[in-house]
C-alpha cells in the first residue's frame, strides 16, 4: 500500500533502544551535508528514507507540498521510514540534509494534475451538495487498484486539499495491513476536520495532552487478518458495519455529509476471479458515487463495464511515476512502528503506556481464527514443548471466533479491547463491536494464571471482550 | 522522548538568521496586537539560545522605530521578560535604562502613561508566578524611576505654560504612519496617579477583551465619521486628486520610499480610470472608503498648532478637503444629511442626534470604550448590545450619524426612535480592510471587475463557491492543468501560518482565524513545554460508535481560540459595565463556552457524557453550559477541574491561586498578552486557569 500515514518519528525510540552508533556507519546512500535543490514548477523531489535514516527538508523559497499538505516555509521537516515526493506547483528551492536511500528530481508529474483535478471534481460535487439541500450529500469515492500504486497517497492528498478548502471529508481505511490513526489490524473511519501534518499525515488520535497537530478521532473496527481475502465474509461484514456508522455520522453532521467520503482499499480487492465481489459490496454498502482506479487498466475496464450502467463513473487515475514498491521488510517495519507509536507516541507527541496485570479469570478472551493464525500457531507450538498447548493449537477451529484462555501464543501480539460486555457470547456481536483500544501482551504467566498487558490508558477495561488474531504479527521488542 | 526539538521552529538556525527573522516580524508589528505580540514572544521563547541576538534586535527596533510604534515594541519586551524570563531579563536588563528612557522622551503622553504602568509591573513578580522575584531586579528599574520623577517635574512646569506638550514625533523626519490609528493604546486600569484624567481610560484588560473590534477601529482611525456628501464621482475625483497631491509632496520629500511611489502610481492609475469610466455607486463607495482611509493614514502635510489639549495624537490633514475627513465632533455639529445613494436612510430625530453629539463631544475621540465611559446609558448595556453597536460603527467608516443612531436604537440603548431600517447598506456589507493600502484598494476595485484580479487580491471564502471551476466527473476533465485549482489552494489563502504552513484567506475573518490559530500554537507549545502536563500524556481510548457518530469535528485551533476570545469578551463586558473589582470567581458549573458554528452536541472527553448546547439570551448565542476548553476540546468544567485536581495537586493549587489572585495581578501587568490570554509560562496549567479566569462574568 502506499505510504501515507507513516511518516516517522517514533522510530527514534526504537533506535535509541537498539543501536545508535552502527546505523550511521552502515547507512548507505546519499550524503549528509545540507544542500539546496531548485525545483522548477510542477516537478517533485522524490526521496526514499528507510527506518534507520533521518532526512530533513526545508522550503527556502516558493511553495511545496507533500501529499497535499503544504510544507511551512523555513521550517525543518523530519522524515524517517518514508517514501514520498515533495511536489511544487509554483517552483521552489529546498534545503535537504540527512540521509536517504535515494533522492532525485522527478519531472514526470502528470499524475499531480490529474489528482488535483479529482480534487476539483470533488469540490464541485461538494459545492453542489451544499447548494441543493435535498441532495444525497457529497461525493462518495472508492479508490481501488493494486498495491503500491499510490492509492493512499492520492487519498491523503485529497483529504488535505479538501480540508484546506473548508470541507471535512471522511476517510475510511479498509486495508488492515496498515493502520490509519491506529495500529495495523484495524479498519478506521475518521472525519478530518482540522489540518493535516506534513510529517504525520492524519496525525494522532486523541491523547490526554497537547499535540502539535490537532487530534483526529477515528472509529475503529478490528480486522485481525493479514489480508482482506483471508476471511472475505467477515471482512465484508465489518465493512457493512463501518458503512452503517459512517452513514449515520454523515446524517448527523451536515458538513460531513456534504464533504463526502473516500475509501482506501487493499490491493487484494483487485480480484477478477471473485468478479470483484468485495468491491461491489463496498459500492453498494457505502452508496459509492465515484470509483477511482489506479495502476491496473484491466481493473478500470472491468469496473467501468460493470458500474457505468449504475451511473457510477469509473475514472482511471494516473499512477505517480515515483510510486515506490515497499518490500515485505519495509511493511513489517512499518507495522511495528505503528504499533510502537500507538503506545509510545511519536518523538513529537510522546506517550506513556501503562502496565496492567490481570488474572486469567478476569479476562474475556476470544481468538479470531484464520489460516495465517493457524500457521503461526503451529510454528510456535512445534517450536516449544507442547505441554500446555492441547487446549487450542491442535485442531484449528472451524468457527470464526473461539473463546480461549490466555496462552503463550499471544505473547507480543495486540489484543483488541472491544465495546462489548464480557457476558456476550454472540459471535456477530463480538465481531461487529467497535474497538475501544488495543493492549499488548507483554507477559503470560501460566503458573500464576495472569497476563501482563501494556495498555495505552491508565484505566482498566473491566470485563470487556478482548479479541486477538493472526494480524498484526507478534512484536518481540516492544517493551525493553 | 528526548527528541522534542523538531517542534522548535527555528532551532538549528544561526543567531543571525534568528535575529533577522525576529526583526522582520517586529517590523510587521504596527499596533498593539496581542496575537502578533504572542507570536513574537513565542519566537523568543523557542530561541532562548539566541537570546542575546534577539534582545539586541529588539532594543535596536525600539530605538529606531517611529514613536507611535514604540509602545507595541515595548510590549513585546514586556511580554518576553514576563513570559520567558531569563536569559532575556539579563540581556534586556543591561540596556533597559537606555531603551526605556530613549523611547520615553519621544512618545506622547498616553504612551508615557502606559510605559509608566509597565515599569511599575517590572518591580513586581510575574502575575501568577510561583516565585516572588520581580521581573527585573530593583537595581535595573530604580534608575529609570528616578529619571522619570525628574522628567515629570520638568513636564509639570512646562505644562503650566503650555497646557500640553506637543507630540514630539512631529519633529521627527519619519512621517508618522499611524496617525490617528493609535487612538486607544491600552493603559493601566489602575495606578495612574500621575495625570488626573477626566475620561476613564479603558484598562488593558478591557482592551484585550475587545481585540477584534478595537484593532479594526484603531486601524480606521475614524470609526464614527460624520455625514458624507453624496456618492458623486466628481467629488471622488477631487478627493483622489487631493490625495495624489499629498502623496506627491511626500514623494518629493522621500524620493526613495518605494511604498509611496507605488501608492502614487496606483492613485494615478485610479485617477485615469475615474475619468474614463463610469462606475456604479457601489464601486464609488469602495473607492471613497479606500481613499479616505488612505488620506487618513497619510501624515499631515504641515503641522498646525493643535489647540485641543486632549487631541495630541490626532490632527486633521489640512490638505484634504474637509468633506473627506469629517472630524467626528465637528461632523456631528453639522446638520445631519442623509446620503442620497443609500436606499432608505432612517429618519433622524434631531434630539437623539444632539444627545449623541454631546456624548461624543465628551470623549477625546469617539473610541468606543470612551463612548461608554461618557454615556451613562451605555454603562448598563450588555456586552452584546455594545459590541453590536461597535461592530456596526467600526464596520463602516462612512457610517453617518443616522446609522449610528439606528444601531444604537437597534440595541435598545436609545429610546423613542423610529424603527431602524433593517436593510444593510452596501457600505456595511463591504467593510474595507483595516490596513488602508493600495493593495486593498486595487483588490476592492477588482471585486467590481474594474481591474483584473491580482494574484494576491482575490478574496476566497472558505467553502466552495461559484468562483471555483466546475469540473465534471469525466475522464476528459482529468487531463488539463487548471491553475485556478492551485490558486484556490494557495494564493486565495495568502495568509500563512509560519509554524505549520496552514493558510487563511486574506479577508477579515481569515485574519481573525489566523490570529486565533497562532494563539493556539502558542498555548499548545506552552503546554507542551510544561513538563507536568506533557510528561504524563497517554492515549485515550477510541470512541464508541455512538460517540463517534455524534462527534463533531472542528478545528480546535480556530475554534478553541474563538471560544477563548468569547470568554474574554464575557469577562470584558463584566469589567466594563460593572467597573473594576466587582468580578467574582465563578463556580465551575457556571462556566460556559460558546458553541462553535454548527456544533450543537459535544461529548465531554473526560466522562464521555453528551453535552448539548443551549441558547443563552444574555450572550445571544449558543453555548455549552458547565464547559471549558481543555486540550482543544470542550469538556465539562467540573470534569476538567476534577482531572486537574487529581492530575497534580501542585497544579491544582496553582490554578486556584491563579483563579483567585488572577484579577488583581493581571491588571497590574501592562502586557495584554501575558494577561488576557493565558500565556504566562510561570502560570501553572495556563490554559485552563486562563480560560477559567476569563469566563468570569457578572
Amino acid at each position: 500500500m502506499a505510504l501515507p500515514g507513516l511518516s516517522l518519528p517514533g522510530l527514534g525510540l526504537a533506535q535509541s533502544h537498539v543501536s545508535t552508533g552502527s546505523n550511521i556507519q552502515s547507512a548507505s546512500g546519499v550524503s549528509q551535508t545540507a544542500r539546496q535543490e531548485d525545483l522548477p514548477p510542477r516537478t517533485e523531489w522524490r526521496f526514499e528514507v528507510n527506518f534507520q535514516q533521518q532526512y530533513t527538508i526545508k522550503v527556502l523559497t516558493g511553495h511545496a507540498e507533500l501529499f497535499g499538505v503544504e510544507l511551512a516555509p523555513n521550517q525543518v521537516h523530519n522524515f524517517s521510514g518514508v517514501k514520498g515526493a515533495v511536489f511544487t506547483w509554483q517552483g521552489c528551492r529546498l534545503e535537504l540534509s540527512g540521509e536517504a536511500e535515494s533522492e532525485y528530481l522527478g519531472h514526470e508529474t502528470d499524475y499531480a494534475v490529474e489528482w488535483l483535478n479529482v480534487h476539483g471534481m470533488l469540490d464541485t460535487a461538494r459545492g453542489d451538495a451544499q447548494s441543493t439541500p435535498s441532495s444525497e450529500g457529497g461525493p462518495r469515492v472508492l479508490v481501488v487498484g493494486p498495491d503500491f500504486v499510490g492509492k493512499s497517497s492520492l487519498i491523503r492528498s485529497l483529504a488535505a486539499w479538501g480540508v484546506q478548502s473548508g470541507w471535512t471529508p471522511t476517510i475510511i481505511n479498509a486495508d488492515p495491513r496498515e493502520g490509519l490513526l491506529a495500529p495495523p489490524g484495524s479498519i478506521s473511519a475518521v472525519t478530518v476536520g482540522s489540518w493535516m501534518s506534513v510529517e504525520d499525515g492524519y496525525g494522532i488520535s486523541p491523547i490526554s495532552g497537547p499535540t502539535v497537530t490537532p487530534v483526529k478521532a477515528p472509529l475503529i473496527y478490528h480486522c485481525p487478518y493479514a489480508s482482506a481475502t483471508e476471511k472475505p465474509e467477515i471482512y465484508k461484514a465489518l465493512l457493512t458495519r463501518t458503512a452503517l456508522s459512517v452513514t449515520n455520522k454523515l446524517e448527523e453532521n451536515l458538513l460531513a455529509k456534504q464533504s463526502g467520503l473516500i475509501i482506501d482499499t487493499p490491493g487484494a480487492l483487485n480480484d477478477p476471479r471473485s468478479n470483484y465481489a468485495t468491491i461491489a459490496h463496498i459500492v453498494s454498502e457505502f452508496s459509492i458515487s465515484l470509483i477511482l482506479t489506479l495502476g491496473s487498466e484491466r481493473l478500470s475496464n472491468d469496473l467501468s463495464r460493470r458500474f457505468t450502467g449504475d451511473n457510477i463513473p469509473v475514472l482511471r487515475i494516473a499512477k505517480p511515476a515515483g510510486a515506490a514498491e515497499k518490500d515485505a521488510q519495509f511493511m513489517k517495519q512499518l507495522a511495528n512502528q505503528q504499533i510502537r507509536q500507538y503506545f509510545f507516541g511519536t518523538s513529537k507527541d510522546p506517550l506513556n503506556p501503562h502496565s496492567h496485570t490481570i488474572a486469567f479469570t478476569d479476562i474475556n478472551l476470544w481468538r479470531a481464527n484464520s489460516p495465517s493464525l493457524t500457521i503461526a500457531m503451529n510454528a510456535t507450538s512445534s517450536g516449544m514443548d507442547d505441554s500446555d498447548s492441547d487446549s487450542y493449537a491442535s485442531a484449528p477451529s472451524t468457527k470464526d471466533f473461539d473463546r480461549v484462555t490466555p496462552s503463550q501464543e499471544m505473547l507480543g501480539r495486540l489484543v483488541a479491547i472491544k465495546f462489548c460486555s464480557g457476558s456476550e457470547t454472540d459471535e456477530v456481536a463480538i465481531r461487529d463491536s467497535a474497538v475501544m483500544g488495543y493492549a499488548y501482551v507483554s507477559e503470560v504467566d501460566e503458573a500464576k494464571k495472569r497476563v501482563r498487558f501494556l495498555s495505552p490508558h491508565p484505566q482498566r477495561w473491566g470485563d470487556r471482550v478482548m479479541v486477538w488474531g493472526g494480524w498484526p504479527e507478534a512484536v518481540v521488542d516492544l517493551v525493553g | 522522548m528526548s527528541a522534542r526539538s523538531p517542534r522548535v521552529s527555528l532551532s538549528g538556525a544561526s543567531s543571525d538568521e534568528v535575529a533577522i527573522d525576529f526583526a522582520e516580524s517586529l517590523k510587521d508589528l504596527q499596533m498593539n496586537n496581542r496575537f502578533e505580540i504572542s507570536n513574537l514572544t513565542l519566537i523568543a521563547k523557542e530561541n532562548t539560545e539566541h537570546a542575546q541576538a534577539i534582545s539586541k534586535t529588539l532594543e535596536d527596533h525600539i530605538k529606531t522605530i517611529v514613536p507611535p510604534r514604540k509602545l507595541p515594541a515595548l510590549y513585546v519586551l514586556d511580554s518576553i521578560v514576563k513570559n520567558v524570563g531569563t536569559p532575556y531579563t539579563v540581556y534586556l536588563g543591561r540596556n533597559l535604562y537606555q531603551t526605556f528612557m530613549d523611547a520615553y522622551t519621544l512618545v506622547d503622553g498616553n504612551t508615557r502613561r502606559n510605559m509608566e504602568g509597565m515599569l511599575k509591573t517590572w518591580k513586581e513578580p510575574v502575575p501568577g508566578a510561583m516565585d516572588s522575584t520581580p521581573v527585573f531586579p530593583a537595581e535595573v528599574v530604580r534608575p529609570i524611576e528616578t529619571a522619570l520623577i525628574k522628567f515629570r517635574t520638568v513636564m509639570v512646569q512646562n505644562n503650566r505654560q503650555n497646557q500640553i506638550q506637543q507630540p514630539t514625533y512631529r519633529n521627527t523626519p519619519t512621517p508618522p504612519q499611524l496617525n490617528g490609528r493609535y487612538g486607544v493604546p491600552p493603559s493601566q486600569g489602575q495606578g495612574q496617579p500621575y495625570y488626573g484624567q477626566g475620561v476613564q481610560q479603558p484598562s488593558m484588560y478591557q482592551q484585550n477583551t475587545f481585540s477584534p473590534a478595537p484593532n479594526f477601529q484603531q486601524s480606521h482611525g475614524y470609526p464614527v465619521s460624520g455625514p458624507q456628501p453624496g456618492n458623486d464621482a466628481e467629488a471622488i475625483k477631487r478627493d483622489v486628486t487631493a490625495v495624489i497631491t499629498q502623496r506627491q509632496a511626500q514623494f518629493a520629500a522621500n524620493p526613495y520610499n518605494a511604498q509611496i511611489r507605488q501608492e502614487l502610481d496606483a492613485l494615478l492609475q485610479l485617477q485615469k480610470l475615474l475619468s474614463t469610466q463610469i462606475l456604479d455607486a457601489g464601486a464609488l463607495q469602495q473607492i471613497r472608503n479606500q481613499i479616505s482611509a488612505l488620506a487618513a493614514a497619510a501624515p499631515p502635510a504641515q503641522s498646525t498648532p493643535q489647540p485641543a489639549p486632549v487631541q495630541n495624537q490626532w490632527q486633521p490633514p489640512p490638505s484634504i478637503p474637509p468633506s473627506l475627513l469629517a472630524r467626528p465632533p465637528l461632523a456631528y455639529s453639522q446638520p445631519p444629511s442623509t446620503q442620497p445613494s443609500l436606499p432608505s436612510a432612517p429618519f433622524l430625530d434631531p434630539n437623539a442626534l444632539n444627545g449623541l453629539q454631546a456624548l461624543l463631544a465628551n470623549g477625546q475621540k469617539p473610541s468606543t470604550p470612551q463612548m461608554r465611559a461618557a454615556a451613562p446609558a451605555l454603562q448598563s448595556a450588555s456586552h452584546s448590545q455594545l459590541s453590536n453597536v461597535q461592530t456596526q460603527a467600526s464596520a463602516a467608516p462612512t457610517l453617518n450619524g443616522a446609522d449610528l443612531i439606528a444601531s444604537l436604537a437597534r440595541s435598545g440603548l436609545l429610546p423613542n426612535l423610529p424603527p431602524p431600517n433593517p436593510t444593510p447598506t452596501p457600505i456595511t456589507a463591504a467593510p474595507p480592510p483595516p490596513q488602508p493600502s493600495i493593495a486593498d484598494l486595487l483588490k476592492a476595485l477588482s471585486t467590481h471587475g474594474l481591474f483584473p484580479p491580482s494574484s494576491h487580491g482575490t478574496p476566497a471564502p472558505p467553502a466552495a463557491n461559484s468562483s471555483r471551476p466546475r469540473i465534471p466527473m469525466t475522464a476528459a476533465a482529468l487531463k488539463p492543468f487548471r491553475p485556478e485549482l492551485v490558486h484556490a489552494l494557495y494564493d486565495a489563502h495568502p495568509n500563512q501560518c509560519s509554524t505549520c504552513g496552514r493558510r487563511f484567506p486574506a479577508s477579515e475573518p481569515g485574519r481573525e482565524a489566523k490570529a486565533r490559530h497562532l494563539d493556539w500554537h502558542f498555548r499548545t507549545n506552552q503546554r507542551m513545554a510544561d513538563p507536568s502536563i506533557a510528561r504524563g500524556a497517554h492515549r485515550h481510548w477510541f470512541e464508541g460508535e455512538m460517540e463517534w457518530i455524534q462527534l463533531v469535528e472542528f478545528d480546535p485551533s480556530t475554534t478553541s481560540a474563538e471560544v477563548a476570545a468569547v470568554a474574554a469578551e464575557g469577562g470584558g463586558a463584566g469589567g466594563i459595565s460593572g467597573g473594576q473589582g466587582k468580578k467574582k470567581v465563578v463556580k465551575e458549573e457556571e462556566k460556559w463556552v460558546r458553541a462553535p458554528p454548527g456544533v450543537t452536541r459535544n461529548v465531554c472527553s473526560v466522562d464521555f457524557e453528551e453535552m448539548k448546547s443551549t441558547y443563552s439570551e444574555e450572550l445571544q448565542d449558543w453555548v455549552f453550559q458547565n464547559a471549558v476548553v481543555w486540550g482543544g476540546k470542550i469538556v465539562h468544567a467540573t470534569c476538567a477541574a476534577e482531572m486537574l485536581g487529581s492530575a497534580a495537586g501542585r497544579a491544582g493549587g496553582a490554578m486556584a491561586t491563579a483563579l483567585q489572585g488572577g484579577i488583581g495581578q493581571r491588571q497590574r501587568s501592562a502586557t495584554p498578552d501575558s494577561t488576557g490570554s493565558t500565556l504566562g509560562k510561570r502560570k501553572a496549567e495556563g490554559a485552563l486557569a486562563g480560560v477559567g479566569a476569563r469566563v468570569k462574568m457578572e
